[in-house]
């Protein structure tokens, strides 16, 4: 069978795993943490389809999270529309924001263009809790309503959402544009020399990554049904870079995999309030020294070679 | 006005020591050290439990603080840091996860409410508008005296030079016979050093809790950004800066207003001179 | 018939250095001419002017008839200029194949067959066919020159720069590397401007010669006229008698 093949068949496995679990597990208690994950999920993806390919380490990726949540809150509570905007209005204000970073913060290199990033994130986290007439300031905006009535119905939604992006990115990635990136990751002036326009990819590929960030921020939001400062906060991206280094930085399932392990141990945890944190950082420090090419990506990839 | 001029420099002067003590390690290790504001909490809780539960006099407190926090910097640096160095952002996870551990594990020990660290100046001088604590100025004082002491060291002596000739070109320090592993440990144990030194000054003023040492990261992140990565002068000129416009915006507008300025500045440094103002690799 | 390339009193600082002084020359199509001098005659950065990696102070460029002023690097190989590097920096983590697909993709060339099977045609011109699946990391020195060239045919360039093709080579290599970029130069039709050192395989492989020396030409000619000229033995092995002072 070719790679494509065992690919596609594990796919749709994993798909029909994660379809599975609230039929499994009929309680509402743990399809809401799988919903929580889902969106991590759709966050992991979407860095790693920046980051992870063209080597070029946003650590503001919470910004277009922010974005896409406070898009979500201010239509549906400062202006009451219908929830479905939130949706629509979402990938585009957070599109917006990777448009207005982006020009001026991917020409810098090294650890430069990541820092600016942080602070981005960092400074609009700032600016919400000040401007906290519009915001709600630390309190955020509460009140938000559910797309969708039943738990379970916005779980499948979720799925639905994180499927068809995770397809998406994949399939760009497996392109002639996912070329193009890893060969900026390989050298950028070398790409310059052969023709290609660097910047333009780079800006293309962040707003593509911002969109489905935003997205995902945006049903983060209709399902906590509240929005506060944190979801700009550098933490939050640096949870989401570990969740993709879990994973297998490149790979973009393997976030996801990533994603959904982390928050599903982080809940296990919880009983441990104070050691949760201990098992989070030796984990860390786990995959660091050992496995620096993350643990699912590599996994699969030997279940691969097994059958193709 | 005298109130904002004093309190800008005794803030000043500790963001300098923590900018510069960053800076340092990044300079000449490419080592972004997030753990760094772990190493201030550090500095301040070791005076805490040396003079609170072993009864030490303060001024022998704060001198072990330190020396413990550079010795676990140097066996951070040698354990952790030196087998991840081919990847900036796995030394960045690293220190990260240093970090977490030590604020939890001061958390687990101490709990999370504010410990007081009595003041080696206990006075208080009463000055025209301003009434200024005695220990202010002790920081305001040991930053500066520091500062000037670690200037003198890399200019003047025959370690300070190899640091500095490691920070420029690491490979030809090597040819030259410098060591630039023992080099690494050396300048995190100083920059540990200078960072616990910063802790142990403000521990009488300021809020002792576990998580203490996130902001100070962050502002000494943001000056060395906008001073310039690797640049000492740009360190001090930095902090300078941020100090003052933090002291004056929190004077004059609101203390949320005055938040805003660090990471405010780091963008608006990078977008428009990223290489900060003295710094000697472009950004580009 | 205008030439393909005019240079015109291109000028470079590098704070106080003059790195490159109003440097002017005339090129073919189809020519095959070397930049000569020693090192820090300013010959790579008159290279990273032309390409657009650096801006010039002053002095223009016509390629084909337009002006290149104002172009960054990958608009420049797109208007047919390419070039390869001295030190080759090859796309990393990737196949040998896929280094030069990715140039196929480059809007000028995108349209002119499969990018895949035309990385590959590409590879077996330049002798690479066999490796064409290894990881670029475990290609030799020398292939990592053919693969640069490779590359840099990918764009179906006019003019080819070739920055110190032959540096680092072995006495073995040269000589194939040199045949190499003699057949290409015939089949394709190509403008060639190449820097080098080597002085015997490239005089045996240019027709002309430019010598430059502190940033500036010193000298234009064939080959023969210039290894005779004053100022180019100057140039390399200065104005002091043998056993002076």
């Amino acid at each position: 069978m070719t790679i494509l093949k065992v690919d596609w068949i594990g796919a749709l496995f994993a798909v029909s795993l994660l379809a599975a679990i609230p039929l499994v597990f009929g309680s509402s208690y743990i399809v809401g943490v799988m919903t929580v994950a889902l969106c991590y999920g759709m966050w992991a993806a979407s860095w790693d389809f920046m980051s992870g390919l063209t080597g070029r380490e946003n650590f503001g990726h919470s910004l277009f999270i922010g974005a896409g949540a406070y898009t979500a809150g201010f239509l549906n509570v400062n202006f009451g529309a219908n929830p479905w905007w939130s949706l629509l209005a979402a990938p585009f204000v957070a599109v917006l924001f990777s448009l207005l970073m982006g020009f001026p913060t991917l020409r810098l290199r090294g650890p430069y263009f990541a820092l600016a990033m942080l602070s981005a994130s960092a400074v609009m986290q700032n600016l919400t809790i000040i401007f906290s007439t519009y915001t709600g300031g630390q309190d955020g905006l509460n009140g938000l309503f559910p797309i969708l009535d039943s738990t379970l119905a916005y779980y499948y939604l979720t799925l639905t959402f994180l499927v068809v992006s995770a397809f998406l990115l994949k399939f760009i990635a497996n392109s002639p544009w996912g070329l193009i990136l890893r060969a900026i990751r390989g050298d950028e002036a070398t790409c310059q020399a052969a023709g290609i326009n660097v910047t333009f990819y780079k800006i293309v590929s962040l707003m593509i990554s911002a969109a489905v960030a935003g997205l995902g921020g945006a049903l983060y939001a209709h399902y906590q049904l509240q929005v506060g400062p944190d979801l700009f906060a550098v933490i939050l991206s640096i949870n989401i870079i570990i969740m993709v280094y879990v994973g297998g930085m490149g790979s973009i399932y393997g976030p996801i995999g990533g994603a959904l392990l982390l928050n599903v141990l982080t809940e296990t945890l919880r009983g441990l309030s104070e050691y949760r944190l201990w098992v989070y950082t030796v984990l860390l420090v786990i995959i660091l020294f050992f496995l620096p090419q993350g643990a699912i990506a590599p996994l699969w990839r030997r279940i691969r070679s097994v059958f193709a | 006005m005298l109130q904002i001029l004093i309190y800008g420099a005794v803030i000043s002067s500790i963001y300098a020591l923590l900018a510069v003590g960053f800076t340092l390690i990044f300079g000449v290790a490419r080592i972004l050290n997030l753990a760094h504001g772990a190493f201030y909490a550090l500095g301040a809780y070791g005076v805490y439990t040396l003079t609170a539960n072993l009864h030490i006099p303060l001024w022998l407190a704060a001198i072990i603080s330190v020396l413990f926090v550079a010795a676990l910097g140097v066996l951070i640096e040698r354990v952790l840091v030196r087998p991840l160095r081919r990847s900036m952002l796995a030394v960045l996870l690293i220190t990260l996860a240093v970090a977490l551990m030590i604020e939890q594990v001061l958390l687990l020990i101490f709990g999370s409410e504010a410990r007081n660290v009595p003041s080696l100046v206990d006075v208080t001088y009463h000055l025209p508008g301003v009434d200024i604590s005695g220990q202010r100025l002790l920081a305001l004082a040991g930053g500066i005296i520091v500062l000037v002491g670690l200037w003198f060291f890399l200019q003047f002596t025959r370690l300070g030079t190899a640091i500095l000739a490691v920070s420029q070109d690491a490979e030809a320090a090597q040819y030259m016979g410098i060591p630039s592993d023992r080099m690494y440990s050396i300048v995190m144990g100083v920059s540990a050093a200078m960072a616990a030194l910063a802790g142990v000054l403000v521990a009488p003023f300021q809020t002792v809790i576990p998580s203490m040492g996130l902001l100070p990261l962050v502002k000494a992140f943001a000056i060395v950004v906008v001073g310039g990565l690797g640049s000492i002068a740009g360190s001090v000129v930095g902090a300078l800066l941020l100090g003052f416009s933090e002291t004056i915006i929190a004077f004059k507008i609101s203390i949320e207003w005055s938040q805003i300025v660090s990471v405010a500045a780091v963008l608006i440094a990078l977008v428009l001179r990223p290489a900060g103002l003295f710094g000697k690799r472009a950004a580009f | 018939m205008n030439a393909l390339l005019q240079v015109r009193g291109l000028d470079k600082y590098f704070g106080g250095l003059h790195a490159v002084r109003d440097v002017s020359f005339d090129l073919q199509s189809g020519a095959i001419t070397g930049v000569l001098g020693p090192n820090g005659a300013g010959k790579t950065t008159m290279f990273n002017l032309l390409t657009g990696f650096i801006r010039a102070d002053s002095g223009t460029v016509l390629f084909d008839g337009h002006s290149l002023a104002g172009l960054v690097p990958h608009q420049i190989v797109n208007r047919g200029l390419a070039r390869t590097f001295q030190l080759a920096r090859p796309f990393a983590g990737m196949t040998v194949v896929e280094n030069v697909e990715v140039a196929c993709l480059a809007p000028r060339v995108r349209r002119s067959g499969k990018p895949r099977e035309r990385a590959h045609a590409l590879l077996n011109q330049v002798g690479l066919g066999d490796q064409a699946e290894l990881e670029v990391d475990v290609l030799p020195y020398g292939d990592l020159r053919r693969l640069e060239i490779a590359r840099a045919l990918a764009t179906r360039p006019k003019l080819l720069l070739l920055d110190e093709p032959f540096a680092g080579l072995g006495a073995g290599e040269v000589g194939p590397l040199a045949d190499l970029i003699r057949t290409l130069h015939k089949s394709e039709g190509l403008a060639i401007l190449l820097i080098e050192h080597k002085l015997r395989e490239f005089m045996q492989l240019v027709k002309e010669v430019i010598a430059m020396n502190f940033g500036e030409i010193v000298a234009v000619g064939t080959p023969a006229e210039i290894v005779r000229h004053p100022r180019v033995i100057e140039a390399y092995l200065g104005t002091a008698q043998i056993g002076g002072p």
